[in-house]
């Protein structure tokens, strides 16, 4: 079965220069944990997580810490978020975007998200536009 | 690819009574059952969404949506394969309640939410994706009620936008927000008579007024009038033609009114978008729309049921 049978046709997507305040917004109301970032043309250029908000909120030490306790408090993680806040997100996106095509097979992007331990891959058509993406629960419905 | 923007859309709630009690006395109160009910998402753009990806035509649907009832709407149209694009706001999308009496289906109750207000800053990000969206975009469709926030003048800048990027338009809307879109020059005009009988401020009472308005706008730059005679009868005004649609169908037959009139236009448009000549065009959209009246679905999406009503449906010159 192709991509395009079993994606979600949804173009929930952000522009490189919007603010992570914005984002965060869009991200919790969307209920999505992760958007795809384009371009004027709708082109995909990269894509940005709850994730990389975490990460770029937290002390850059954060990752040799064996445990959150040993962070003095949240107030840390909260006044770096609100220094972050009316950044563009393009500092915290991720370029090297994984995504799969409408024409490719399903196998592919079950490939993508089990290998990589993504939550979903943003499909594009020929000339690299968003189209859709393929959750996890997509893959589980198709092959349920 | 159409896009279809509806910036107000709504959860459509419909609820069949046997007879609907209206309590008129001071501290006692009525309860209706409803013997049956369902729940579907709505407003004019989304609807003409659904009927073109129930025909297998690429559509994307725009507008704002928010809270819970925003995620019904968005859940609902993917499922119905849908392609949406819209941007999330803080207040909650609207509900809609249509409440149909037995043995009055014909003349249905219907009380319609305002809707949420809607920002300027979430304004600005809707123009942004739109003015991405329309590139691709062969027909825009400018569609439905308008936001509390959203300024009277909104469907005319879109109109320009998406006829600067070269798509073609399609507006169906009432009042003052039709009024202004048609200094834009939509290539496709339809008035929303619900609430007035009016196109420019002028009366749509007689065939001639009908004929009358329709040929100013046409005057004024629009390839297509298309105005609504009565349940069965529509008149479509071109540059070099008028055309009665009229289709020969008892109104007691009709099961569910709400949402036919967009599988009119959504029927006209799919035609359209496929170079059918206007008269096949106007006769799709008439069969999609007795269809979808005779159905209790709000959209008929049944190809051989749209294609046996071609038959019960003319279109002459006038």
């Amino acid at each position: 079965m192709k991509v395009r049978e079993i994606m979600t046709k949804d173009l929930t997507a952000v522009e490189r220069d919007v603010p992570v305040r914005e984002l965060i917004f869009i991200l919790d109301n969307a209920e999505m944990p992760n958007v795809p970032v384009v371009d004027d043309e709708g082109v995909l250029i990269g894509f940005i997580s709850e994730k990389d908000l975490i990460r770029a909120a937290l002390p850059g030490y954060f990752e040799m810490l064996h445990s959150a306790s040993f962070i003095p408090d949240m107030n840390q993680l909260a006044s770096k978020l609100a220094e972050i806040a009316d950044e563009p997100l393009e500092k915290y996106m991720r370029s090297d975007v994984l995504s799969v095509t409408e024409q490719d097979d399903d196998l592919r992007a079950a490939d993508l998200i089990i290998r990589k331990g993504v939550k979903n891959v943003p499909v594009v058509d020929g000339e690299g536009r968003l189209v859709g993406r393929v959750r996890r629960i997509d893959l589980l419905r198709h092959f349920l | 690819m159409i896009v279809t923007v509806t910036l107000n859309p709504a959860i459509d709630k419909v609820y069949w009574v046997d007879s609907l009690k209206i309590c008129q006395i001071t501290q006692e109160e009525f309860l209706t059952r409803a013997t049956r009910s369902s729940t579907s998402a709505g407003g004019k753009g989304v609807n003409i969404s659904r009927f073109l990806s129930a025909f297998g035509m690429d559509n994307v649907a725009m507008g704002f949506v928010g809270g819970y009832t925003g995620h019904v709407v968005v859940r609902y149209l993917q499922n119905k394969g849908v392609t949406t694009n819209f941007v999330w706001i803080h207040e909650e999308t609207r509900v809609n309640v249509t409440i149909l009496e037995s043995g009055r289906d014909h003349s249905p109750n219907l009380i319609n939410e305002l809707g949420p207000h809607v920002s300027p800053e979430e304004l600005g990000r809707f123009l942004r994706k739109y003015r991405r969206m329309v590139k691709q975009a062969l027909w825009v469709v400018l569609a439905g009620s308008l936001p509390p926030g959203i300024d009277s003048g909104i469907y005319g800048e879109l109109a320009q936008i998406a006829r600067d990027a070269g798509a073609r338009v399609a507006v169906s809307a009432g009042g003052e927000t039709l009024t202004k879109a048609l200094g834009a020059c939509p290539y496709l005009v339809k008035p929303d008579t619900r609430e007035h009988q009016l196109l420019e401020g002028k009366p749509l009472t007689s065939t001639e007024s009908i004929i009358a308005a329709g040929q100013h706008v046409i005057a004024c730059g629009a390839e297509m009038v298309i105005i609504s005679h009565d349940v069965t009868g529509d008149i479509a005004i071109t540059p070099d033609a008028v055309w009665e649609i009229d289709a020969k169908v008892p109104t007691s037959e009709f099961k569910n009114l709400v949402g036919a009139d967009d599988a009119f236009l959504g029927g006209i448009l799919f035609r359209l978008a496929q170079e059918a000549p206007v008269e096949e065009s106007l006769r799709f959209g008439m069969a999609a729309g007795i269809a979808s009246a005779e159905s209790e679905k709000k959209i008929c999406e049944d190809h051989a049921k749209v294609e046996a009503e071609m038959a019960k449906v003319t279109v002459k010159k006038l």
